[in-house]
């Protein structure tokens, strides 16, 4: 019999239950159990090998090393739910201001998401130079704005559809179609990850729901659920993490010890079977994580001057409360990244409460009033978190990507005062390791309609990030269904220009 | 090396001409390419395209593979005791684990037969259908909501979920269910088109055309591929924007798939049932009835009526399904419904439909007729003031204003013509009954300046959602009042018995329209039209040799009829792998939904072949080859682990031991209510909710945080919503039904522990398994029993006893219930 105490420790254990033929067995189980998949290994079109991870089923999150160097080790994503508006933003462009309320040319033919355009509409908001690169952005995001100094703008992204469902499902995993790994699955699958008592891999829904395509953002799609998000945020915590009610501390424990020596008796008879193995392991990294969670959720440690600065102090009224409440995920998000965990990825905006631009940035009807609610939440907190990581040092190895499904058009919607769809032209910027700053990259055409200069594909910004992160994204892959499936499809390719 | 087809199937005539490719790898892509370029057709040299073995080097399957066992010097294990067999036959094939009364009857049963006659009792089981239905549901993607964004649940999808559960437990001819997936409406089994329908669907639609062109086109390449994967095993929607990089697949060939789908839509419809004289009998007296008791009531109704003294006759009140405006003939070129009052909101109209003399209705948009409208609702794609005349009805195809209350719509025809009638309804489904316009106008003008009234609702009688339509029957005598009442009742009574007649229920199958021309699209854009193709099958294979023209159900027949041929080298093949895989593990090719050249080669390629052979020679049974399966000594070879031989195969693919695994999301839930005794074995119907649902435009669900009996059913009947997942069993690689899942993965994560150690869900079992023990002899020896169908051994015994004295039944119950022992099959 083991005696309990052990149990908690990992590298003991390790030693006990995976020896004999666990060796041997650990590669070819992992076939079996789908988490190399099957499929031979055969050149891609682009003539390179696949590379599929080496997992150990019993610690699908251990790190494994990228296929290069890597610039940075982590990712923070802050996705806009929604689709925010590059032209009340980040990109200027002193000719739409000029011809402000003028049809735009070509615009009585285009037919957009929701149909017609009414006139050129520049952005209620000013743009006004910031920091020392004097780059323009609104007064929407004035504290953002002022960390431009910190960003590599992405001004000439493109999508492939205009639709939210599709356009985050795009954004997130590389295709319009449901079912796919999200970006941070693939992370997660090639890296592992450092925490090794916190999930590798966590999305930090808004409080007032998830985005519109809910659960896939964050899914493993065909990938094993070993690599999917684990979502919660600073109000809601992990289901099913704490001690069912009316059990003690030292009952809950002590069950779980007489679980591990059934356990234990049960695979003196399968010695060697690494599933069993992983399954016993999985307990144990459970355990941890009932504590280690609750811990990093429980910002009552973070000091006042933190809750002011990220805006998580103050409330009394609808923004105000929207604001602390992003705040607390905005610091939650650095606990997370400081913690080592592999791909952070944070929400503004929901479809939940709402529908469209009530609670997300789907600004159709009324963007000014809209937006003016939305950018106030976030501004503060986000630069806060920018400006938290960077004074910690988690920017040295911490890339942050700033992300929406696509963007909008530089009209108003004929008989609205809101924007319409546009996946032409928008938007993103990253920031900390691996990227230029102050740099931008690529531009839309002299109104922000469409992207001519620099024009960077969803492909192309995954080709990127992986490629910071020391992964080729023509090589990792995962067989499914007999297709050797990539985060990039088969298209992509990396955007040198802005590398560091 | 040998070129295809060597079978009776039509040779595409093209492969008459000499030259002929043969592809090898790498070469292929420009091989193909080049190929079609010339007209010329392609030929394979690789396995799975070539016809069936027909001579066998050997008979059975243990004969197959100890050949294969000898030839890497391996021995095969003993065989399993008897406890762990059954255990392994039931979770294998039932999904759940026997009781311990059923271990003993076996244990003790001297027949030489004894394992036999277990297996067939096993397949005869209805549980059985139930199994074997989770696996192909995930092969087919099925799951009850719309997914993307909206989500929107499929009331009526379980049906297809039934039917499946069905077939399998009456041992539908394989090649009979698959030509009902394809073609079931042609076959009197449309419940079976389900499957093509199965899938994904975008409801978001928007006037850009291009999005609705890439929708469409996303629709067909999900048809496609799950047809191509799930009978075929071959990846065809690789070759939807290029010829297949691998496989002889060529971008025609895909887009002539295509074809042979293009007249499938998504929906729901009255499943329709086939005319039996009888039921025609029947049907011809209830319409005679129902005239008779008609024309009954239409004399009572007159009797009260001139009762009611000097008032006018009133048409009847306005209702959301539709509403009929009929005058006399007036030429007109504008027609304008103008809107005082509704009976809430701003209102909507799903369609407005004005027919000229001659029955044409003139305000159709494809007729060119142009709708304005006082100013429309913003931002929902589904409420356009272009659904107004779109001849799309229903909720989701119309307009609503911008006003509370108020709002016109104006159509101008493409020409002057001679209307008489006007139609319009809110919501010709009957779903809504909101938003409608209870007080309107209806003008006519030629010119647009100088308008005419048509009709109004001043002469219909006034709207009133509780107004009780037999309001008549106060006006008339005690005794005439009755005699109305009974021909209401019988007239209701006698439209129901015609409705279930003529239509059988309502169901998410497919709809079918005429399809128009289908064209290869370069690159897989759909603005990039090419050649136009016939619909048509992989040609490497064989050709439909379909016209262009080929009616619609016409070419899902020739689909269904050409994959099920016996000369069709791979659906037996890819059927009886898949039977493989479902009882160990794993199969003998372990790319199951991929027989291509980017797949695996068979272990026992003889085997397979065999097994092929034998399964179309016996009717295309599933019972008939899982039966050789389960009666296989490999079967039942004990799953103990062997040093030596783990060396030389580590996965156990050569099936050296009973390779042992994870039991999947719904078998756990299942074995834990039955060990329980909580489980609700009743089979079929509507699903059961683990999600409280928020219908909003896009739904939302939210986890329920308690159940209850009537969740405590088996996990094939839970209502599958795409994407959300269980929050207990979601966790253990439960499908999210977007994708073809021909093998589930079997992941270990801590969230899957903290789910079934912390979980309301697991407490309440252990409570109620508590309940259960707590009246037996002794709960310990008991529970080992009922969990792991063994006896506990002395230590476990001691270790249990003191740690149920220190801590409870209860918390012994949750960790049983978490043990490996439980939870795989061994």
């Amino acid at each position: 019999m083991i005696d309990p105490r052990h149990l908690l420790d990992r590298r003991n254990f390790l030693s006990h239950s995976v020896s004999g033929l666990g060796g041997v067995a650990l590669a070819s189980l992992l076939g079996r159990e789908g988490l190399l998949g099957a499929g031979r290994l055969r050149e891609s079109a682009a003539g390179k090998m696949p590379i599929r991870p080496s997992i150990d089923p019993a610690y699908p999150h251990a790190p494994r090393i990228p296929h290069t160097e890597p610039r940075a080790k982590q990712v923070l994503m802050i996705f806009c739910s929604g689709a925010i508006s590059q032209v009340d933003t980040w990109d200027f462009k002193p000719e739409l201001i000029k011809r402000h309320g003028q049809p735009m040319p070509g615009g009585d033919k285009l037919i957009t998401f929701q149909g017609q355009q009414g006139n050129l509409m520049k952005s209620p908001w000013e743009f006004k130079p910031r920091g020392q690169s004097g780059k323009m952005v609104t007064d929407l995001l004035p504290r953002l704005g002022n960390l431009a100094d910190e960003m590599c703008f992405l001004h000439g992204m493109t999508g492939k559809t205009n639709t939210h469902g599709p356009g985050e499902n795009f954004m997130c995993t590389g295709f319009t179609l449901d079912g796919f790994p999200s970006a941070g699955a693939w992370t997660t699958y090639a890296l592992g990850s450092e925490a090794d008592d916190l999930p590798a891999y966590v999305a930090i829904p808004d409080v007032r729901g998830t985005p519109q395509s809910s659960v896939n953002c964050w899914g493993p799609g065909f990938l094993p659920a070993a690599f999917q998000g684990t979502s919660f945020n600073a109000a809601k915590p992990v289901r099913n993490l704490s001690i069912p009610n009316g059990i003690t501390g030292t009952t809950d424990a002590a069950t779980r010890a007489f679980l591990q020596r059934q356990n234990h008796r049960h695979l003196q008879n399968h010695v060697g079977d690494s599933q069993l193995a992983a399954r016993i392991a999985s307990y144990e990294l459970a355990a941890r994580m009932q504590l280690s969670i609750p811990e990093i959720t429980d910002l009552n440690s973070e000091p006042d001057y933190i809750l002011r600065e990220y805006g998580a102090d103050e409330s009394g009224n609808k923004i105000l409360d929207l604001r602390a409440a992003y705040g607390r995920n905005c610091i939650l998000a650095r606990r997370l990244i400081e913690r080592g965990v592999r791909f952070v990825q944070l929400f503004s905006g929901a479809y939940q409460t709402g529908g469209e631009g009530v609670s997300n940035w789907d600004g159709h009807k009324k963007i000014k009033e809209q937006y003016d609610i939305h950018g106030p939440v976030l501004d503060q907190p986000t630069a806060a978190l920018l400006k938290d990581l960077k004074s910690r040092g988690l920017l040295e190895d911490t890339l942050v990507v700033f992300c929406s499904e696509f963007g909008r058009m530089p009209t108003f919607q004929k008989g609205a005062s809101g924007r319409d769809h546009n996946p032409d032209g928008f938007t993103a910027w990253l920031a900390g390791a691996g990227v230029k700053a102050p740099f931008s990259y690529g531009a839309t055409d002299e109104f922000s309609h469409k992207a001519v200069e620099g024009v960077t594909s969803v492909y192309d910004f995954y080709a990127t990030i992986l490629h910071i992160l020391g992964l080729d994204h023509e090589r990792l892959s995962f067989y499914h269904n007999g297709i050797e499936r990539r985060l990039t499809d088969v298209h992509g390719g990396v955007i040198k220009e802005i590398l560091a | 090396m040998v070129t295809l087809p060597h079978s009776p199937l039509k040779t595409p005539s093209r492969l008459k001409r000499p030259l002929l490719i043969l592809i090898s790898s790498s070469l292929f892509f420009s091989g193909i390419a080049g190929a079609r370029e010339k007209g010329i057709s392609l030929t394979t040299d690789h396995w799975s395209f070539q016809p069936l073995a027909s001579e066998h080097s050997h008979a059975g399957i243990d004969a197959f593979l100890k050949e294969a066992l000898a030839g890497k010097n391996l021995r095969p294990s003993d065989r399993a005791d008897r406890a762990t067999l059954i255990r392994r036959l039931f979770l294998v094939m039932l999904g759940l684990p026997p009781s311990p009364e059923e271990v003993e009857r076996f244990i003790n049963d001297e027949s030489p037969k004894a394992w036999e006659e277990l297996v067939d009792r096993v397949l005869a089981s209805p549980h059985y259908g139930e199994r074997m239905a989770r696996h192909w549901l995930d092969l087919t993607r099925f799951a009850e909501s719309n997914g993307f964004e909206t989500n929107r649940e499929r009331p009526n999808a379980w049906r297809f979920r039934d039917y499946v559960i069905e077939s399998f437990n009456q041992d539908k001819p394989y090649d009979q269910f698959i030509k009902e997936h394809l073609a079931g409406d042609a076959l009197g089994a449309d419940i079976g088109t389900g499957f093509l329908v199965a899938g994904p669907y975008d409801i978001v639609k928007s006037p850009d055309p291009n999005l609705t062109l890439m929708q469409r086109q996303d629709e067909l390449a999900d048809m496609i591929n799950t047809t191509g994967t799930a009978f075929l095993g071959m990846t065809i929607g690789c070759a939807r924007c290029h010829d297949h990089k691998f496989d002889p697949i060529s971008q025609q060939d895909y887009y002539s798939m295509q074809a042979v789908f293009a007249g499938v839509k998504f929906g729901e419809r009255p499943v329709t049932k086939q005319v039996t004289p009888e039921s025609e009998k029947q049907l011809a007296t209830l319409h005679k009835s129902l005239i008779t008791a008609r024309n009954e009531l239409k004399k009572l109704k007159a009797i009260a009526a001139n009762k009611e003294g000097d008032i006018p006759q009133r048409r009847p009140p306005v209702n959301a399904r539709m509403n009929t405006e009929a005058f006399e003939a007036t030429p007109a070129k504008f027609v304008r419904f103008t809107i005082r009052r509704t009976n809430s909101s701003e209102p909507c109209l799903d369609e407005l439909a004005v027919f000229a003399r001659g029955g044409e209705n003139v305000a159709l948009a494809k007729s060119g007729a142009i709708a304005t409208s006082s100013g429309d609702l913003q931002g929902y794609p589904i409420h356009q003031l272009a659904h107004l005349n779109d001849g799309k009805t229903g909720n989701n195809s119309s307009w609503i204003s911008n006003r509370p209350g108020k709002g016109w719509v104006q159509i101008e025809f493409a020409k002057v013509s001679p209307v008489e009638r006007i139609e319009w309804s809110r919501d010709q489904d009957g779903r809504f009954v909101d938003r409608i316009a209870v007080d309107y106008l209806i003008e006519l003008s030629v010119d647009g300046d100088h308008w005419d009234l048509a009709a109004s609702s001043e002469d219909r009688s006034p709207f009133d959602e509780k107004a009780n339509p037999n309001a008549f029957l106060s006006k008339l005598g005690e005794q005439e009042a009755n005699q109305a009442r009974k021909l209401i009742a019988s007239i209701e009574n006698t439209q129901s018995r015609i409705a279930k007649l003529q239509n059988g229920v309502k169901a998410w199958v497919a709809n079918f329209s005429k399809p128009g021309a289908t064209h290869r699209l370069h690159r897989g854009d759909p603005m990039a039209k090419r050649e136009e193709v016939p619909p048509d099958a992989l040609k490497v294979i064989g050709s439909l040799d379909l016209a262009m023209d080929t009616p619609e159900q016409a070419r899902r027949l020739a689909l269904a009829d050409w994959i099920t041929r016996k000369e069709n080298p791979l659906t037996a093949r890819v059927a009886v792998n898949r039977l493989w895989q479902f009882v160990f593990g794993i199969g003998i090719v372990d790319t199951p939904s991929d027989f291509g050249t980017n797949g695996t080669l068979p272990t026992h390629p003889g085997l397979l072949d065999w097994l092929a052979s034998d399964f179309m020679a016996h009717g295309w049974s599933m019972k008939h080859t899982l039966r050789l399966l389960l009666n296989s000594e490999a079967f039942q070879r004990s799953s103990q682990p062997n040093s030596t031989a783990a060396r030389i195969d580590a996965t156990s693919r050569y099936l050296w031991r009973f390779p042992p695994r994870r039991l999947e999301a719904g078998a756990i839930r299942d074995s834990m209510l039955a060990a329980a005794g909580t489980l609700d074995l009743k089979m079929g119907g509507p699903g059961f909710h683990l999600f409280e649902v928020d219908r909003e435009n896009v739904v939302h669900y939210h986890p329920k945080e308690e159940t209850g009996p009537a969740e405590w059913r088996r996990m094939i009947y839970l209502f599958k919503i795409r994407q959300e997942q269980d929050a207990v069993f979601g966790a253990f690689d439960c499908p999210d039904g977007n994708q073809v899942v021909p093998t589930r993965n079997r992941s270990t994560t801590p969230l899957q522990a903290l789910n079934l150690f912390n979980s309301r869900f697991t407490m309440q079992q252990a409570e109620k398994l508590a309940e259960r023990l707590k009246g037996t002899q002794s709960p310990v020896a008991s529970g080992f029993e009922l969990l792991y169908n063994r006896p506990a051994t002395a230590e476990e015994l001691a270790d249990s006893e003191t740690f149920i004295g220190e801590h409870g039944l209860v918390s012994f119950c949750r960790a049983m219930l978490n043990t490996s022992e439980f939870l795989f099959i061994f």
